[in-house]
């Protein structure tokens, strides 16, 4: 509650505390156990071949309906087509914090695919990132079929 | 071009800053009467009223449900756009276009002190995957927007800034605006606090508390109420794909918005025929990739375009005399604003940032992460 400047008195309110359950439908369900395999899976659409990661079960380029059968494995390996490097980050309870160790973001193309995935970028020095390198994906050490088996892209040597 | 015509006879903003003592309610209340006042009529004269907030800016859902008494709204016909309030604009517009509403009061609002709105930008994105994976807000997703975009046209951090420069310095002629920064470097804007490179505190928008209001007339009633009318001219809107599949480098859906406005404005070469232009730069770079997609250059050409000063208040085209959304974001409220605005500089009532002689105003709204949303205004004056 706001008062003046300076002076809140904290009421119940957001952030909420709820556990949302999002129905993720059949590929993105696949997608995801399918990541405890270490592969990354992709929706081809047949009749414009636009190929969507993480899977869609329809194509919005051209409207056509996608199912299991459009599903396709990508090689985990990209191009970067856009990066940053983050100072500062949210904390989830609307602070910012200063990251003692400022991280890289890239904007990735995977090979094979169109959409384009944000991922962390692991050991690289920021002055060296660039549009057009070859990044791949880093897998946790244990893989358990959920979306942090993604630990996240490095680039390939 | 529309068949019948509908004119802005009323508006007014609150003086956006960054802690409001005001209370959402009384905000509101005071522009929507302010707004009336203007335009000389009473709460039983308006037929429908439009309210543009965001429940997660707001901290509580169905947000409208306190604010429809100081807005005059209650026992009335009311909607509410949860979008930025241009938005709110373009549908009270239409709902006097199809007869059967004469007088259309209109309201934006945010106070963003309630709760940080760039954390509430995580929640915007794809709850299974992005959010999942956690690199993404409305700042990093601009970070690399803008460095996809400069990285390709090669544009530097310095032309980006000089947008910055423009606006804050413009804002500080004007009262409402809440960061206003007489004489601003560009070395204070490049030296400012580095968020994610290369956004810094002084190239994107400041968290506003702030409210706008318009009232909207048919143009039988504005005629009899208004010696001074603003004519909504053209139109456009459009949404774009989600931030996984859609271009970065350029506002592909802000250039469809604009194309079916000019079409309807008549208007085929935008920047000699625009006096001014206010619009929702929510980041320094956005505010060129604005000029690209508006056509006032071509593609790639924004930071040569505002190397030239032609987008200064003393160039060919102005944008932003007032500061933009640079200046202050009341997130909903910050389209409607550019309207307000849009509508003083027609009226000559824009004071210390009045650019003589304007007649012909484009005003410009987005929503979502990277400008996903756009909606382009033409606004004009008596032929």
């Amino acid at each position: 509650m706001k008062i003046l400047k300076e002076e809140v008195i904290p009421v119940k309110g957001i952030p909420v505390v709820a556990g949302f359950r999002w129905s993720v439908g059949e590929l993105m369900d696949r997608f995801i156990k399918e990541l405890g395999n270490k592969k990354i899976l992709g929706a081809k659409c047949s009749k414009c071949n636009y190929t969507y990661v993480p899977p869609r079960a329809w194509c919005s380029k051209c409207s056509a309906k996608m199912d299991a059968n459009n599903l396709v494995e990508l090689s985990g390996r990209g191009v970067l087509v856009g990066y940053t490097t983050a100072y500062v980050e949210l904390d989830g309870n609307g602070n910012f914090r200063d990251l003692e160790k400022p991280k890289a973001i890239g904007a990735i193309k995977l090979e094979d695919a169109d959409s384009t995935i944000f991922m962390p970028l692991i050991d690289v020095e920021p002055e060296k990132l660039k549009e057009g390198i070859t990044v791949k994906v880093v897998w946790q050490e244990e893989t358990k079929g959920q979306i942090s088996d993604i630990k996240g892209f490095k680039p390939e040597k | 071009m529309m068949r019948e015509k509908v004119a802005i006879i009323g508006y007014a903003q609150s003086y956006h800053q960054a802690n409001m003592p005001m209370t959402r309610e009384d905000m509101v209340f005071e522009v929507a009467k302010e707004a009336a006042k203007m335009a000389g009529i009473e709460r039983e004269d308006i037929d429908t009223v439009i309210n543009a907030t965001n429940d997660y800016y707001e901290g509580r859902t169905i947000s409208e449900l306190f604010l429809v008494m100081p807005i005059g709204a209650y026992l009335k016909d009311y909607t509410k756009v949860e979008m930025d309030g241009a938005n709110a604009v373009f549908y009270g517009m239409l709902k006097i276009l199809s007869g059967t509403h004469d007088i259309a009061l209109i309201v934006a609002n945010t106070q963003g002190s309630t709760f940080n709105p760039h954390q509430i930008s995580v929640y915007t994105l794809d709850p299974t995957f992005d959010r999942q994976i956690g690199v993404l807000n409305d700042i990093s997703a601009a970070a690399i927007q803008a460095r996809v975009y400069m990285n390709k046209y090669g544009i530097s951090e310095e032309e980006a800034a000089i947008v910055s420069v423009k606006n804050l310095g413009n804002a500080a002629k004007n009262p409402h605006a809440h960061r206003r920064m007489p004489g601003i470097s560009l070395e204070e804007v490049l030296s400012s606090k580095l968020y994610c490179d290369p956004i810094r505190e002084l190239t994107m928008s400041p968290i506003s508390d702030g409210a706008a209001a318009v009232v909207l007339a048919s143009e039988k009633k504005a005629r009899e109420l208004s010696d001074c009318p603003v004519w909504i001219k053209g139109v456009g809107s459009c949404q774009d794909s989600y931030i996984r599949d859609r271009k970065l480098y350029k506002l592909e859906g802000l250039e469809a918005a604009a194309k079916k406005a000019y079409q309807m404005a008549g208007i085929k070469n935008p920047f000699a025929e625009l006096d001014a232009a206010e619009v929702s730069e929510r980041y320094a770079h956005e505010e060129l990739m604005i000029y690209e997609a508006l056509g006032f250059c071509e593609e790639g050409r924004g930071g040569t375009l505002i190397d030239s000063c032609a987008t200064f208040n003393d160039g060919q085209l102005p944008v932003n005399p007032s500061g933009g959304a640079l200046s202050a974001d009341p997130i909903t409220a910050t389209g409607l604003i550019r309207i307000v605005e849009a509508t003083m500089q027609i009226r000559g009532e824009a004071g210390a940032h009045q650019i003589p002689g304007a007649w012909r105003v484009l005003a410009h709204g987005q929503t979502g992460i990277c400008a996903q949303q756009n909606i382009v205004f033409i606004l004009g004056g008596e032929e």
